[in-house]
C-alpha cells in the first residue's frame, strides 16, 4: 500500500526514511512508514496530516510514476523468477511453484526475493499462500502460508478486510464488507461459515467472489506475461560488406526474414530501425518511419538505400558515413501494428485500387532514382507561398512543418503564383538608388525599376510592402532573417516585344535584400 | 459476336455518339484480347481508369469551351506558355478523383494548383528525373491518369516519342508535355498571360501602391490536331 509513496520519495531523492505523503483530492492515500508512525493515516486530510508530522514532504499522486518506478523492481524480480503478474505499481504475484523446487523451499525462494527487490532499490515482504488472494494478504502479514491452511490464516481477519485491496476487489466491495459488518458478521471466518447459497440469494454476485475468497477456495492463478517475441533480424556479414551491390543482396535477403518472423507474429511494421556494425566495433543506426506498414520489398528498399547512403558517404570522406565495412546488419522493428492492415481484401477491391495503382507505379520511380526523388506535396502552416506547401518524400508520414488550420495573419491571399523561384534582384528608385523597406515596414523609396538576372524593367504597378511579423521573438532566427516583407510587382513588357504582355511578380525582402519569390502566370 | 446497341430516344450529337462507340469498342476489344494481353491493335484507353466521365480526361471549366472536342484519355498534349494551364489540369484531374505526377518541374508553385482545387494527396512531383524524364514518364504511366512531364528544352526522337504515346493510349494516362516538343502529339495548347486584375483598379490602370493582384487572365489557344479525334475513330 506504500508504493505511491515510496515511488515519489525515489523520484524526490529523499532518503526512504524520510516521512512523505501522497494526496489525492487533499486526502491522503498512502504514506511512508515514518510518516505512518508519527500517526499520519490514509484518508487524513493534508493539513491534518502535516499537522500530526510537520516535516513531512506532501506530494500529489501520480499512476505514471509508480508504475515507471516500479518496472526496475518487476526486472529485478524477472531474474530470479521470470513471469511475474504485475496487480498494481507496489504488488507482484507470481507462481512460487518452479522457484521453490529450483531454490529448494519456499523460505529459501522469497529470501532471494527480497534480496533481489532489495537490490533494485526497495523494500518488500513476501507472502505465500494456495489462492492468489489469500497470498496477498499473507503478503501484507509477511507470513508463509502452509499448503491447505488458508480458510485458516484468513479466518481471523476483520471483514473490513475484504475492501482492503483494491486490485481484488470489485467496486462496491466497500458497501458488502460494511454491510456484514452491520449485520454482526465481524470477522472473515464468519463470513466464512455462511451457506453459499445463503450468500449467493441474499447478496450481489461480487459477494459469491468474496465468499469463494474467504473459503480459500481455488481462484485464478498468477498468469505472468510473455516476454514480447523476438522480431530482429540480425545477419553476420561475412566478409565484411564494402560495396552497395553486396549491401542491396544482404538486405534482400535481411527484409524476407524479418517478414517472415514478422508473419509468423501477425503483424506488420511501419516503424523500421537498421542497425549496422562496422568492422572497427562502431555502431550506426536510423529509423524509418513510414505511413503504412511495410512491405517486403519496401523493407529491402529501404535497407538499400540506407546501406547505400551510408557506404557513399564513406566513399567521398563525409562525417556522418560508416567508418568501415560492415560486418553486423540487424533489422529491429520499432512500432508493429496489426497485420490486418496488410492484408488484400479476397473479393473485388477495398475501394483503394487507384491509389494502389498509382502508388505502386511511384513506388517503382522511387526505387529507380532513390528515395528523396518521388516528393508528396503536404498544406502546410505559413505565409509566403512556398512555406506554404511540405514536400515529404514518398512513403514517409505526411507530416506538415507547421499546423495550417492556425491562424497564420498576414498570409498572403489568393491567388498564389505559379511559379516560384528564389532568385535575388535589386528594386531601384528614380535615381537609380536601391529601395530599402524602412524599420517602419515602409519603402524608403518609390520603387520604379526592377533589376535582376532576366528580369528586368520599369514597374507599371506597385503594391506593398506588406511586412511579414514573425519569429521576431525567437531571437536566434530573427537575428538571420532581419525584417521581411512581401511586394507584388507588374512588370513593363520590354519595347518591341508586343506579343508578351505585363508581367506580375511577387518579390520578398529579406536580411536588406530582395528575392525574386515566384511569377504570377 | 454481336453488340447490340440501343438507340436513345433523345437525339445525340456526333461527339457522344463517338464517345458512346469508343466505349463500346473498347468493351469489346477488352473481351476480345484479355485483361493483361498485347496492346489491341486499335489504340483504346483502357478501362480501367474509370471515373464518371468514362474515357474523358477531366479538364478545368476554362478549356471545356476552348476545345472543340473534349480530350480523351491517353493522349499526349503539349503545353506552352503560362504555367497555369498544367496546373488547372492537373487540379481538374486530381479533384475528380485520378492521381497525377508533376515531372521535371522543381519550381511549381503546387498552392496555386491547391487554390485551384487540386487535391494534393493524389499528387506526387518528381523535381529531378534524372538524365532521363520520359523513361519516368513512361513508368509512371503505369498507375497514374496524368502525368505532367518537363521536359527542360530537350526534344525526343520521334521513334522514342512514338512509343511512348503508343503507351499511354494503352495504359490511358493522359502525358502533357511541357518545355519541350512531342513529335505527333494529338493535341498542342497555348496560353499566355494577357492580362492582370488589380482589386480596386477598376477598369483603369491599377495605382501604384494600391491593391494587390486579384486575377490572373489567360487567352488560350488550341492548335493542331485536337478536332481530328472524332474523324479518326471510324477509321
Amino acid at each position: 500500500m506504500d508504493w505511491p509513496a515510496v515511488a515519489a520519495a525515489a523520484a524526490a531523492g529523499l532518503p526512504a526514511t524520510d516521512p512523505v505523503v501522497v494526496t489525492l483530492a487533499n486526502r491522503v492515500v498512502a504514506c511512508s512508514a515514518s510518516a505512518r508512525s508519527a500517526g499520519v493515516r490514509r484518508g487524513l486530510r493534508r493539513r491534518e496530516a502535516q499537522a500530526r508530522c510537520p516535516h513531512v514532504h506532501v506530494v500529489a499522486a501520480d499512476p505514471g510514476r509508480d508504475a515507471r518506478h516500479f518496472e526496475g523492481v518487476t526486472a529485478a524480480v524477472d531474474e530470479v523468477v521470470p513471469r511475474a503478474e504485475v496487480l498494481r505499481p507496489g504488488l507482484l504475484v507470481l507462481s512460487v511453484r518452479g522457484a521453490a523446487r529450483y531454490f529448494g523451499s519456499e523460505q529459501a525462494a522469497s529470501e532471494r526475493l527480497v534480496d533481489a527487490v532489495a537490490a533494485a532499490g526497495a523494500e518488500c515482504q513476501v507472502g505465500i499462500a494456495d489462492q492468489l488472494p489469500t497470498a496477498v494478504f499473507a503478503a501484507r502479514a509477511g507470513r508463509i502460508v502452509e499448503p491447505g491452511g488458508d480458510a485458516t490464516f484468513l479466518a481471523d481477519l476483520s471483514i473490513r478486510q475484504l475492501a482492503a485491496e483494491p486490485s481484488l476487489a470489485a467496486p462496491g466491495r466497500d458497501e458488502l464488507a460494511d454491510l456484514l459488518w452491520r449485520m454482526g458478521i465481524r470477522s472473515i471466518g464468519q463470513f466464512a461459515a455462511l451457506s453459499r447459497s445463503d450468500v449467493a440469494s441474499r447478496f450481489g454476485a461480487d459477494a459469491i467472489t468474496a465468499h469463494r475468497f474467504a473459503r480459500g477456495e481455488s481462484t485464478r492463478g498468477p498468469s505472468g506475461r510473455e516476454s514480447p517475441p523476438d522480431l530482429d533480424a540480425v545477419m553476420d556479414c561475412d566478409p565484411p560488406v564494402d560495396r552497395v551491390d553486396a549491401a542491396a543482396f544482404a538486405g534482400r535477403s535481411l527484409a524476407g526474414e524479418l517478414h517472415r518472423s514478422l508473419e509468423a507474429a501477425g503483424v506488420g511494421c511501419t516503424r523500421l530501425a537498421i542497425h549496422a556494425i562496422t568492422a572497427n566495433g562502431e555502431e550506426m543506426q536510423r529509423v524509418w518511419r513510414c505511413a503504412e506498414p511495410l512491405t517486403e520489398d519496401a523493407t529491402a528498399d529501404r535497407v538499400r538505400w540506407q546501406l547505400d547512403g551510408w557506404l557513399n558517404r564513406r566513399r567521398e570522406g563525409r562525417p556522418a558515413g560508416l567508418p568501415g565495412p560492415i560486418i553486423t546488419l540487424r533489422l529491429h522493428p520499432v512500432e508493429v501494428v496489426s497485420a490486418a492492415a496488410l492484408q488484400l481484401p479476397l473479393w473485388g477491391s477495398s475501394g483503394d485500387d487507384d491509389r494502389l495503382r498509382a502508388r505502386r507505379a511511384l513506388v517503382r520511380v522511387q526505387g529507380l532514382l532513390g528515395p528523396e526523388s518521388v516528393q508528396v506535396p503536404v498544406l502546410s502552416g505559413g505565409r509566403g507561398p512556398a512555406e506554404r506547401i511540405t514536400f515529404t518524400p514518398l512513403g514517409d508520414e505526411p507530416v506538415p512543418r507547421s499546423d495550417p488550420s492556425q491562424p497564420w495573419p498576414g498570409q498572403l491571399p489568393e491567388p498564389s503564383p505559379t511559379v516560384l523561384l528564389d532568385d535575388p534582384v535589386e528594386l531601384l528608385d528614380a535615381s537609380g538608388n536601391p529601395v530599402r523597406v524602412t524599420s517602419r515596414g515602409m519603402f524608403s523609396a518609390d520603387p520604379v525599376r526592377l533589376a535582376g538576372d532576366g528580369r528586368s524593367g520599369r514597374l507599371r504597378w506597385w503594391a506593398g510592402p506588406w511586412s511579414v511579423d514573425e519569429r521576431w521573438w525567437d531571437p536566434q532566427r530573427a537575428g538571420k532573417a532581419g525584417r521581411t516583407a512581401r511586394v507584388q510587382v507588374l512588370l513593363e513588357h520590354p519595347a518591341g516585344r508586343d506579343e508578351v504582355g505585363d508581367q506580375a511578380l511577387l518579390l520578398c525582402y529579406r536580411q536588406r535584400q530582395w528575392y525574386l519569390e515566384g511569377a504570377y502566370e | 459476336m454481336t453488340v447490340v446497341m440501343r438507340v436513345d430516344e433523345h437525339p445525340l450529337n456526333r461527339a457522344e455518339q463517338v464517345e458512346r462507340l469508343r466505349r463500346k469498342m473498347a468493351e469489346v476489344s477488352g473481351r476480345a484480347s484479355g485483361a493483361g494481353g498485347s496492346a489491341p491493335r486499335r489504340p483504346m484507353p483502357s478501362s480501367a481508369s474509370s471515373s464518371s466521365s468514362g474515357n474523358l480526361l477531366p479538364l478545368p471549366e476554362s478549356l471545356t469551351d476552348l476545345l472543340p472536342a473534349p480530350l480523351p484519355r491517353g493522349v499526349v498534349a503539349v503545353l506552352s506558355g503560362a504555367r497555369s494551364l498544367p496546373l488547372s489540369m492537373v487540379a481538374a484531374v486530381t479533384a475528380a478523383g485520378g492521381h497525377a505526377a508533376i515531372v521535371g518541374q522543381p519550381d511549381v508553385g503546387l498552392l496555386a494548383a491547391v487554390e485551384m482545387g487540386a487535391d494534393l494527396t493524389r499528387l506526387a512531383l518528381i523535381p529531378d528525373p534524372g538524365a532521363d524524364p520520359v523513361e519516368v514518364a513512361a513508368v509512371l504511366m503505369d498507375g497514374l491518369d496524368l502525368v505532367v512531364l518537363g521536359l527542360g528544352g530537350r526534344s525526343v526522337a520521334p521513334t522514342r516519342a512514338r512509343a511512348v504515346t503508343a503507351r499511354a493510349r494503352q495504359k490511358g494516362c493522359t502525358l502533357l508535355v511541357t518545355d519541350g516538343d512531342w513529335h505527333g502529339a494529338s493535341a498542342r495548347l497555348e496560353s499566355r498571360v494577357c492580362g492582370y486584375e488589380v482589386t480596386g483598379a477598376g477598369a483603369g490602370a491599377p495605382t501604384p501602391g494600391c491593391g494587390r493582384i486579384s486575377r490572373v487572365r489567360l487567352a488560350t489557344r488550341a492548335m493542331g490536331r485536337a478536332g481530328g479525334h472524332a474523324r479518326v475513330v471510324g477509321g
